[in-house]
């Protein structure tokens, strides 16, 4: 999609190095500072947190706000924002602990679990579409609209929860959040993922925009972040579920903004909306859309949340969305709007988490963690920002 | 005449690109110096060098001040040295008044720190006694017309007492009065020894006011005279490099009268309500137009003329009554989509606003409003959408490095290819157009003339609104004339008169 008339006739991968761009630094930030952190603390403990089984668990407790991450991608393309998806979370879990407990479920086994399922995802589906509409039909501040879900929904949590944390669940439901896919399929989606990378390789050595050696760096940071995951999730019990979710997800989202109309509307609106709306896209549909889609993910995150934790809890998913929208930010989306990817989001979802997983293994206090977390984050933009300017001088 | 500002073989480069190749040229005191080139000569960045924008070491070259070097380090440096500007697009705050606007940069203080109000008032009055104005300095600046809030920036460059000024198109968005007014205000301060750069695309006003001029081509300065010396032709065939023999290209007007013609579009008692200003901007128009001819819309600024146009086409921004046929047969256009669906395209007036993504790239914006007709089974597909966009950028003669620039990187006529290259993507039956060549060179207007008659050719109905009088004479078939809202008169063939369309716009019988 980046090649051009004009530009092919005279860069093709003959072309000399030096007239080709060198390595992306802005591009690839984000990932270096991840694995640096693993590094540091790889080093700090000795190689414990290298430990396949430590990785897969890492992946595991990510997912969550990964997932919301990627919906919190795509309101932020709009230049809009989701204040509620913690809250949502929350609720649509407490609604999964209801179904289970209070009214059974639990002992329906599969079916049962299904039934859960979907009453949970259909929860944060309706806290979106609220959300959505009166944000895209009624023009509200999406700030305003969801900072009213935010309190709302978890209200509605404390109240039909009774205040109180609902448990336990059945295993099947359990088993959402703590099993595993097969090795052997776990192989097999792998190697869906390396012949998607290698199919890219070639897509870019092919366009010639870089020189080899820039190329050749990049390709070697990606092939860490791919073979490392890959070694663990082998070497360990395979992929959990949530993962699996997760990369589901992060590839669905990635297609719908790249391959859909409807994926580069949301970039349109975020760019300019009176110009997108004069140009014929349908503003109203695709905003309301977006946070009817981030409801969804709240609602598929309020499951593997529940089941991971064998309880729901009204007061669960706290700050949670600024979790996603930190993670969304750090991953270089600008929060005006039209720019920015699902995997820079992705890669910032991991390097806060693994930040919080370090520093629970290093042992520090979890006060203190959370300033650590807050001045990371303002470094993480204000070294973003401070690249954009350079680019623009 | 003794010099005041010259600038000696000024050279920049943008990442290797060169901008400016060498640029010389003499301001001498209490003259008027026109400065003009066409898209991408090299003006706004002469400007920005000679206002301090780019500070002294990011450009090669001389700029000295009478006689004396200089070397700004920043806007301020420059401003302190007495060269004041004023850019293309006004930069004022609308919800303050007109005093606060022109002493923003050096508020005058009281004890405490406190702003003293009394002062600025006082200051700013004189200052706008000085320019013979009307309004006061109490106002705000939201209340005025766009002619007025200009004198407010020409206001603002005279209060740090500047020596030069330099004026960037001052006009491009000014009624003829106001232009009027314009350069009395202009005239008055060269009396009283101010000297100014003045760049414009408009040829009759540079006569009208400057007694020398300098030409960039490519970068370079190509050549510099005093304008009693030389006609419009001259300066045309140094800007362009070639002789313009005609400013509109010739067509074919179709002979056959109206009455035996089917207009392929209609609009009965047609009236627009503009929701953020809450009134009525458009009331009760009719108007036909047909397959194959060019229709201009004159009025004043504020005749309701965009409006109109955004109206029909569905925007949000208006409560629209009336009716509206394409073809012969009702249709209801509530939103742009549908608009387009029908075959209509709008490019827009504010290219910057509404009309363009600026960060995108150009092949995003051609693909802007015709993205569904790239899909197979759904999917994008980027061959059929570079397909479009390669063809549509040879047709316009878009000159750009690549379709991934981002379409802020290119000068003013090439983005106004951009956005038309958008609609004849969607492949319009009827195409409106809202100033066309409004802030854009002589040469990229040429083209844009010429492709508005290749559509006419292809039996588009073109209908375009224009504030320059000499592009609806050279252009169009027929002009509706529009004042406050209404159609104050409809002219055709040998009607179409500056006269006629004034006077109808002014309402003199």
């Amino acid at each position: 999609m980046n090649s051009n008339i004009l530009s092919q006739k005279k860069s093709s991968s003959s072309a000399p190095d030096q007239e080709r761009g060198g390595f992306d630094f802005k591009k690839y930030s984000t990932i270096m500072a991840l694995i640096i952190l693993f590094i540091f603390l790889a080093i700090m403990t000795e190689g414990g947190f290298l430990d396949a089984r430590n990785f897969t668990n890492l992946t595991r407790q990510i997912s969550v706000n990964a997932i919301l991450a990627v919906g919190m991608t795509m309101v932020i393309l709009t230049a809009g924002i989701d204040l509620s998806v913690g809250s949502v979370v929350a609720l649509s879990g407490v609604v999964a602990g209801l179904l289970q407990v209070n009214m059974g479920l639990a002992g329906m086994g599969v079916s049962g679990t299904i039934l859960s399922i979907l009453a949970c995802v259909a929860t944060g589906f309706l806290c979106g579409t609220i959300n959505g509409g009166l944000i895209a039909v009624f023009k509200i501040p999406p700030f305003v609209i969801t900072l009213g879900m935010m309190v709302i929904a978890r209200g509605l949590a404390l109240i039909i929860s009774d205040s109180s944390a609902i448990s336990p669940m059945s295993p099947s439901f359990k088993w959402l959040a703590k099993g595993f896919m097969s090795t052997e399929l776990t192989i097999l989606l792998l190697a869906g993922v390396l012949a998607f990378w290698v199919k890219s390789l070639i897509a870019r050595f092919k366009e010639g925009k870089r020189s080899t050696s820039a190329l050749f760096f990049a390709f070697l940071l990606e092939a860490i972040c791919i073979s490392f995951p890959a070694y663990a999730f082998i070497s360990d019990r395979g992929l959990p579920l949530p993962t699996l979710s997760l990369i589901v997800i992060a590839g669905l989202g990635i297609f719908v903004l790249r391959k859909l109309p409807f994926g580069r509307y949301i970039f349109a609106i975020g760019g300019n909306e009176e110009a997108a709306a004069l140009s014929g896209v349908p503003v109203t549909k695709i905003k309301w859309a977006t946070y009817a889609l981030i409801g969804t993910l709240a609602g598929v995150c309020g499951v593997i949340l529940t089941a991971r934790l064998n309880s729901a809890t009204p007061t669960e998913g706290n700050l949670m969305e600024l979790d996603a929208i930190a993670a969304v930010v750090i991953g270089g989306t600008s929060l005006m709007g039209g720019l920015g990817t699902i995997t820079g989001s992705i890669i910032g979802a991991f390097l806060i988490g693994t930040l919080n997983n370090g520093m629970d293994l290093l042992d520090i206090n979890s006060n203190y963690q959370m300033v650590i977390k807050g001045l990371i984050i303002i470094f993480a933009v204000w070294s973003d920002a401070r690249t954009k300017q350079k680019a623009k001088a | 005449m003794t010099e005041i500002l010259r600038t000696h073989q000024i050279t920049k480069e943008f990442s290797g690109v060169k901008a400016l190749r060498g640029v010389d040229f003499t301001l001498n005191s209490r003259e008027g110096l026109a400065l003009i080139g066409e898209n991408g000569a090299g003006k706004s960045t002469l400007v920005k060098i000679i206002s301090g924008v780019y500070s002294a070491g990011n450009f090669g070259g001389k700029i000295s001040i009478e006689g004396t070097e200089v070397e700004f380090s920043g806007t301020k440096d420059a401003s302190e040295k007495g060269i004041s500007i004023i850019h293309q697009e006004l930069n004022l705050f609308p919800e303050l008044t007109v005093g606060e606007n022109i002493f923003l940069n050096h508020l005058p203080l009281k004890s405490f720190g406190r702003v003293d109000y009394l002062k600025i008032n006082n200051d700013a009055q004189l200052l706008l006694d000085q320019l013979g104005v009307e309004f006061l300095a109490t106002d705000k600046v939201t209340d005025l017309n766009t002619g007025n809030q200009q004198m407010v920036e020409i206001a603002k460059a005279i209060s740090t007492n500047a020596k030069i000024l330099i004026l960037d198109e001052p006009t491009s968005s000014l009624t003829t009065k106001e232009i009027q007014n314009l350069f009395k205000v202009i005239k008055k301060l060269q009396e009283n020894g101010l000297s100014f750069v003045y760049i414009s695309h408009k040829l009759d006003e540079v006569f009208e006011l400057c007694q020398a001029v300098t030409i960039l081509r490519d970068g370079e300065s190509v050549y510099s005279n005093q304008l009693s010396n030389i006609d419009q032709n001259t300066i045309i065939t140094h800007m362009v490099g070639r002789e313009l023999s005609d400013l509109y290209p010739p067509r074919m007007i179709n002979s056959t009268p109206l009455e035996d013609r089917t207009p392929v579009f209609e609009v009965e008692n047609w009236s627009a309500y503009k929701l953020s200003e809450h009134r009525e901007r458009v009331s009760k128009v009719n108007f036909k137009a047909f397959r194959g001819e060019i229709l201009g819309i004159s009025g004043l600024m504020g005749a309701g003329r965009t409006d109109l146009l955004l109206s029909l086409f569905g925007s949000s921004n208006y409560q629209a009554s009336g009716q509206i046929k394409i073809d012969g047969s009702p249709v209801k256009i509530s939103k742009p989509e549908e608009a387009i669906n029908n075959g209509l395209g709008l490019v827009t007036e504010d290219r910057k606003g509404n009309g363009l993504h600026l960060d995108f790239s150009i092949s995003d914006n051609i693909c802007m409003a015709s993205l569904d007709s790239y899909t197979k089974n759904g999917l994008l597909d980027n061959n059929k959408k570079l397909l479009v966009v390669s063809e549509l950028v040879k047709k316009l003669l878009i000159k750009i490095p690549s379709t991934d620039h981002a379409v802020k990187t290119l000068s003013g006529g090439n983005q106004q290819k951009v956005a038309i290259a958008k609609w004849l993507a969607t492949k319009p039956k009827i195409l409106f157009l809202d100033e066309p060549t409004r802030g854009i060179d002589i040469g990229a207007k040429f083209e844009i003339y010429s492709l508005l008659n290749q559509l006419v050719k292809e039996n588009v109905c073109v209908i375009i609104v224009s504030s320059e009088l000499p592009e609806l004479l050279g252009m169009c078939d027929r002009v509706i004339v529009m004042r406050e809202g209404q159609f104050a008169s409809h002219l055709q063939g040998s009607q179409i008169t500056e006269t006629n369309i004034m006077s109808a716009a002014v309402g003199v019988q």
